[in-house]
């Protein structure tokens, strides 16, 4: 009880420090800590919720083998990220869909109309774009990679990554306009 | 700038996780998985540490060693320098059997791996 107070108390580098010297129950306090941000980024990128727990689990086992090489340059939970999009993007090639990719990545959402609630709501948001294009944009946006990062995970053009993440841009900036923009709007037109 | 502001905002946005029920389950289930990923480890370890040391207590009891080596010690401490040597010269032709050294030597690695991990558990426990 006492080491579950004391280690609730310590910083994530520090958690971090004592995870790779074996001490699971302060890399436990990481995954509480930092397992909503990774099962969310996975599912931002388009997992379903039981993929995106899996690929979490797996990032997190991950990290636990090589949370030595983590320096503290980032946050943690930012490291974890990049490591679970980066098993997304794997997974993704194993079922063939990085494809996507190499056909220009135009498909269409089959969405229906936006919600005024999607409007202000990123999780909602993401879901107007394309596959690739919500990959790309989570990649660069959610998981801290540079376009190159996220173009040679994929192993796409980076031009492509790019035109990816800037449709994206312009589609999110449409959907998350604030809605007292939007308000603003229907006062100059009335 | 709008640009700017607006990816600024978006990074913002990503940075905040959406609320899951489940999260604490989430962290049990990894720890569970640590934990058996761990057992199963020590139990790998543990099984090469026994392979081992069934192979080497096989090997010198065929080799003839363990019976000198009685003999030596019920003999005296007067004796036990000649015995020794003598020993030694059966663990000498231990090494010059076909195989014997090398599986031995693999054997007393095997050992030793299982006793630094046996202490390695023991300081992480106590």
């Amino acid at each position: 009880m006492q080491q579950t107070r004391q280690i609730a108390g310590l910083h994530d580098i520090e958690l971090a420090a004592l995870a790779a010297a074996g001490d699971r129950p302060a890399f436990g306090e990481l995954v509480r800590r930092h397992g909503s941000a990774v099962r969310g980024l996975l599912r931002r990128m388009g997992a379903e919720a039981s993929v995106a727990d899996d690929i979490a689990q797996d990032a997190f086992l991950t990290a636990f083998e090589r949370v030595g090489e983590f320096r503290g340059e980032g946050t943690f939970s930012a490291w974890v990220r990049r490591i679970a999009a980066r098993l997304y993007v794997r997974r993704w090639r194993k079922e063939g869909r990085l494809q996507a990719f190499e056909d220009g990545g135009q498909e269409e959402v089959s969405g229906g109309e936006i919600s005024e609630a999607s409007r202000i709501d990123l999780d909602g948001a993401l879901k107007t774009l394309s596959p690739t294009e919500r990959m790309c944009i989570s990649m660069c946006y959610g998981a801290g990679l540079s376009h190159a990062e996220a173009a040679e995970a994929l192993n796409a053009p980076l031009g492509t990554v790019k035109s990816h993440v800037k449709r994206g841009l312009d589609k999110l900036r449409v959907r998350l306009a604030q809605p007292s923009d939007a308000l603003d709007g229907r006062r100059d037109h009335g | 700038m709008a640009e700017a502001d607006f990816e600024s905002r978006l990074l913002r946005m990503f940075d905040q996780p959406p609320p899951l029920a489940d999260a604490e389950l989430f962290s049990r289930r990894v720890e569970a998985r640590l934990d058996r990923g761990w057992s199963l480890r020590q139990l790998m370890i543990g099984v090469a540490g026994v392979a081992g040391g069934v192979i080497a207590a096989v090997q010198m009891m065929g080799s003839g060693l363990m019976p000198e080596l009685t003999e030596a010690s019920a003999r005296g401490t007067s004796l036990i320098s000649g015995e020794i040597s003598e020993a030694w010269r059966s663990t000498a032709a231990l090494e010059a059997m076909p195989l014997s050294g090398e599986v031995l030597w693999m054997a007393a690695a095997m050992g030793v791996m299982a006793l630094a991990f046996a202490v390695t558990r023991a300081v992480e426990e106590f």
